[in-house]
């Protein structure tokens, strides 16, 4: 019984066992913990020194410092806008062109499966 | 019935060579800062810092104050820093060193380390969203970005190489296992096609690597001189003391993921040694190994290029370095079926006379 | 015979019996009290998780089960082909039975708090089980027409569903859409099931696959079939309806909604595995056919995986990008379904290896539908319990909930790394199985798995940036943890994606081959019925 829990997963091209790795990480951690705690803990709280770094501006509201979800990823989005201009214009909300796509796998199948 | 001495002996092996590598790869990955540092100060005609200055800045680090800013989730923020390190370090069990087999050998394999990899990089992303600070946000997106770019080129390394191995070896179970790769170097396998891509691929690891370690040219998550070192901006103290010792472990353990790629060679076997000298020789020199893969991928790359802006990078990498896998990929593929067709087309070893 | 074998004998229709029955009774008893009614219906459901216990280990150790209705013998004598409706279960549907079951008592134990202040919560509960029953139905049936009805359940109680905020407009363009789309593609399925029906004046499966010539006719009523059955689970380019569904029904709800969903996926394996299961290797064409069902399954699957991820990773919804997400996994199902026919057509005539690959695949696509459903689940919930505590999902509105929302920070972080695969949580073990058996069909296939895999770790990363962390903002200041029964639905779930995560061999050895097996082998599916064949 211990052993089927024990046991490696084997795929045909490699192996993966959680466990191993579960207790590697749990040694690691206590480890880094010891290290950590050699160092300083303290901090002045409610100083100046919590206060979010702005390059000596002061700190805006705290609904302007939250960054939105919108706005992430610019870099991605805009290296790949030729790709995301189709997909838009893939997704536009049109029932009938959502049933468009269906007739068009259809016909497609039809042609390599009935076909060919 | 379980062998439960076999088992406990494992698990003490896997205890003890844990620490072990966690305490290699911080002493290893702080020295090669140190001359990583020293070699580039040198050629900007510099003097440079003495090569222990690592040691001294993580030193520094743990004597100054650890603030946790205002906007900051506490936990969240203070524990990012650690799962990064442990996460770099469990990666080291996974790879061979020196001669030395992996010591999670049967028990994951190179998938299992590119998933890894990512866990520093995630932690760092985290950890600089948790800080609650415009440049942190904006740093720690650009690292996300930049982490979905390189690791495209990164996937294509490791398929292509598990697949020709497979296509060679058909046979073998494990052709994703870092022990399996290193013991079958593929330089000799090839023909003259091949190895073109075979260097294709190194270089595109060449060039991974500084994003993988977020240095120049593809360090715009942090980026001292716009957003204000970026995702640790917030960090201080024992934290940042700690992202800076998962920086060194990283290095050594993407420099060693270079070596098990396409330089396992080991030099033991040419002076007839065996057991704890054999080890110590190769030892050795994989660490001089891993030198020369940090200087070429890192300090020369660093030196003499300035860094990119973010849809930069992630044009580069999903066009360009994807591209060039993609056709060492193509050049590998070819390689196979010429040799299938043709007899004259010969692994590049049996034409130069080794094999 | 004993109670314990009457009960084995008859668990096939029972459960589908007591949820029906369940459905019917529960306005009644929420005369009462809502406490009873809601006790009622998870014990009820309770009771039906037991019988698919009773059920899977019976078939699970003595082999594929037949239940014919109105009749104690197997089959009627003096008649060669079966004409009664028919149950039958093999292994993939003791698979696919566990993870609907798992679904829907999650989903009932969620809704005791979730719906608390909805009201025309009789009905719900009645809507709820039906679909259980039609989603059990579809898994459960040997017989064709049946499975029509069934879907046809699915189909009409999912859009009443899917409209249960009656107030919002998205949530009734959403209905609507999802019932012109679900009717027109069954209604191609029923086309398809009469074409069957004229040729060989059979509607069971068995009978069908057994006589199958793969005609003209045949290959039609193929495309319809497979076309519709992979539009019902979402698969690209026709999986629109799928995030507007997802996203605009109650987070309770969509828990179901994914279980339905897989229950096409399930028609599909069965059309594709027992019906043409003989003639994947035909060889009186150019190609195999089983090859050119692999090649436009795998294309579809890996356009699938593209398109899902790159759309969440743009949207600022988190039900939207959970609901494109699911596209994604959906992709990587039949990425290693289509990888396994592939290699099957490639293994003929000395190429064993391929089979291999493509049997591990296949191993890592089951588990994979197991897998997705419990990830993509608890991603959902806590999106259901961040509208709960918040009233909103959009990323750009929310932040800080980290500091009053702990726990399902917690779950949200373990739903992030499952869902992107992260070692050492479920999903990682069977996309391992996947990218480890696809590469050896084609590199690009196992390339462009593992950088949609990462990918999707971005798309949840943005999510724990935008709703959880950063600054406290003033106007959510005084959210508070969902209840405890919410809370107790996510755990649940949570420890179910920890606990296969690491033991995945135990899950893999009893459950997934087992199913695998049931798949690959067309021949014992159809004796069990036709007899010798």
């Amino acid at each position: 019984m211990i052993d089927t829990f024990l046991k490696s997963l084997e795929t045909g091209s490699g192996f993966w066992n959680p466990l191993v790795l579960g207790l590697a990480i749990i040694i690691a951690l206590l480890l880094i913990y010891i290290i950590r705690g050699f160092g300083k803990k303290d901090y002045k709280k409610g100083t100046e020194q919590t206060k979010a770094f702005l390059s000596g501006n002061p700190e805006y509201s705290k609904d302007e410092m939250h960054i939105k979800g919108k706005n992430l990823y610019w870099g991605f989005t805009q290296a790949l806008k030729s790709v995301y201009n189709v997909l838009e214009k893939m997704h536009n909300g049109n029932t009938s062109d959502y049933v468009l796509w269906f007739v068009i796998i259809i016909g497609a199948l039809f042609i390599i499966i009935g076909v060919i | 019935m379980v062998n439960m001495a076999g088992f406990s002996l494992e698990f003490l092996l896997l205890v003890v060579g844990t620490i072990g590598l966690a305490l290699f790869g911080i002493f290893f990955g702080l020295i090669y800062k140190g001359i990583d540092r020293k070699l580039s100060a040198h050629m900007q005609g510099r003097i440079g810092p003495p090569i222990r200055q690592p040691f001294r800045d993580v030193v520094k680090l743990f004597t100054k104050e650890n603030i946790v800013p205002d906007n900051a989730i506490a936990w969240v923020f203070n524990w990012a820093p650690i799962i990064g390190l442990v996460g770099t370090i469990s990666i080291l069990l996974y790879l061979p060193i020196g001669s030395i087999n992996p010591i999670a050998n049967t028990s994951g394999d190179l998938i299992i380390v590119l998933y890894l990899l990512m866990i520093p990089s995630l932690a760092m992303v985290i950890g600089g969203f948790a800080s609650g600070s415009i440049y942190a946000t904006v740093g720690a997106q650009r690292e996300m970005a930049t982490m979905i770019a390189y690791e495209f080129p990164f996937a294509i390394i490791i398929v292509t190489i598990a697949w020709i191995l497979k296509t060679i070896n058909i046979e073998a179970t494990n052709v994703f296992s870092l022990s399996f790769i290193a013991a079958n170097p593929l330089w000799g396998n090839l023909g003259i096609l091949g190895f073109i891509g075979f260097i294709i691929l190194l270089l595109v690891l060449v060039i991974v690597t500084p994003a993988e370690l977020s240095k120049i040219p593809f360090d715009s998550p942090e980026a001292e001189t716009e957003i204000a070192g970026g995702l640790l901006a917030e960090y201080s103290g024992r934290n940042l003391g700690i992202f800076y010792l998962t920086d060194a472990v990283k290095t050594v353990v993407m420099a060693s993921i270079i070596v098990a790629l396409f330089f396992p060679y080991n030099i033991s076997g040419f002076f007839g040694l065996n057991n704890i000298p054999a080890i110590a020789v190769d030892f050795v020199f994989y660490l001089i190994k891993v030198l020369f893969v940090i200087l070429f991928s890192v300090t020369l790359i660093r030196v003499a290029i300035a860094r990119l802006k973010i849809d930069q990078i992630v044009g580069i990498y999903w066009l360009w370095i994807t591209l060039l896998g993609l056709v060492g990929l193509i050049c590998i593929m070819w390689d196979y079926q010429m040799m299938l067709r043709y007899e004259f087309y010969k692994p590049i070893f049996s034409i130069l006379g080794l094999q | 015979m004993n109670w314990f074998e009457l009960i084995t004998l008859h668990s096939p229709p029972l459960i589908v019996a007591v949820p029906l029955l369940t459905a019917f009774l529960t306005p009644l008893v929420s005369k009462i009290n809502e406490i009873v009614r809601n006790l009622f219906v998870l014990i009820m459901l309770c009771i039906t998780g037991l019988l698919v216990l009773i059920l899977g280990y019976d078939v699970l150790t003595n082999g594929i089960r037949t239940y014919v209705f109105g009749g104690g013998a197997p089959l009627p004598s003096g008649m060669n082909i079966p004409v009664r409706i028919m149950f039958e279960i093999d292994s993939m549907t003791i698979f696919m039975v566990i993870i609907t079951i798992i679904l829907a008592i999650i989903c009932i134990l969620y809704s005791w708090s979730f719906m608390k202040d909805q009201d025309g919560l009789d009905k719900y509960y009645t809507i709820i089980l039906l679909l259980v029953t039609s989603i059990f139905g579809m898994e459960l049936t040997g017989d064709l027409f049946n499975f029509f009805v069934f879907l046809e359940i699915s189909c009409i109680t999912s859009c009443a569903l899917i409209a249960f905020y009656v107030h919002k407009k998205e949530s009734l363009d959403a209905a609507f859409k999802y019932i012109v789309i679900s009717s027109i593609g069954a209604l191609f399925i029923l086309f398809a099931i009469g074409l069957l029906y004229a040729q060989y004046n059979a509607l069971n499966m068995a009978t069908i696959a057994n006589a199958i010539q793969f005609t003209f006719f045949d290959k039609i009523v193929l495309v319809l079939l497979v076309t519709g059955l992979a539009m019902k689970s979402g698969l690209a380019p026709m999986h629109m309806w799928l995030p507007d569904a997802y996203s605009s029904s109650p987070a309770s709800v969509t828990f179901i909604l994914v279980g339905a969903t897989l229950a096409g996926l399930y028609g599909g394996l069965r059309v594709i595995f027992t019906i043409y299961g003989n003639q994947l290797l035909n060889t009186g064409f150019t190609f195999y056919p089983g090859l050119l069902i692999g090649i436009i399954i795998t294309t579809l699957g890996v356009l699938s995986i593209f398109i899902g991820v790159f759309m969440a990773l743009k949207r600022s919804d988190f039900k939207k990008m959970i609901a494109y997400t699911a596209v994604a996994e959906i992709g990587y199902m039949f990425l290693a379904i289509g990888s396994y026919l592939i290699g099957l057509a490639l293994s003929v005539p000395d190429n064993p290896q391929m089979l291999v690959a493509g049997t591990y695949a296949l191993k890592g696509g089951l588990f994979h539908i197991l897998n997705d459903a419990l990830d993509i689940g608890l991603l959902f919930l806590v999106a259901g319990a961040v509208y709960y505590a918040t009233k909103q999902t959009s990323l750009n509105s929310l932040g800080g909930l980290a500091r009053n929302m702990k726990y399902t920070t917690i779950f949200f972080l373990i739903g992030l790394l499952a869902v992107s695969g992260m070692p050492p949580m479920n999903g990682f073990a069977s996309k391992l199985l996947i990218y480890q058996s696809t590469y050896q069909i084609s590199p690009i296939l196992s390339i462009i798995a593992i950088i949609c895999s990462i990918m999707l770790l971005a798309v949840f990363v943005k999510v724990f940036q935008s709703i959880f962390l950063g600054p406290e903002i003033p106007s959510l200041k005084n959210v508070k943890e969902v209840p405890k029964s919410m809370l107790a639905a996510m755990a649940l779930v949570a420890c179910i994606i920890i606990f296969i995560g690491l033991f995945p061999n135990i899950i893999i050895d009893n459950l997934v081959t087992p199913a695998a097996e049931a798949l690959q082998n067309t021949t014992s599916y159809i004796s069990t019925i036709v007899g010798g064949a």
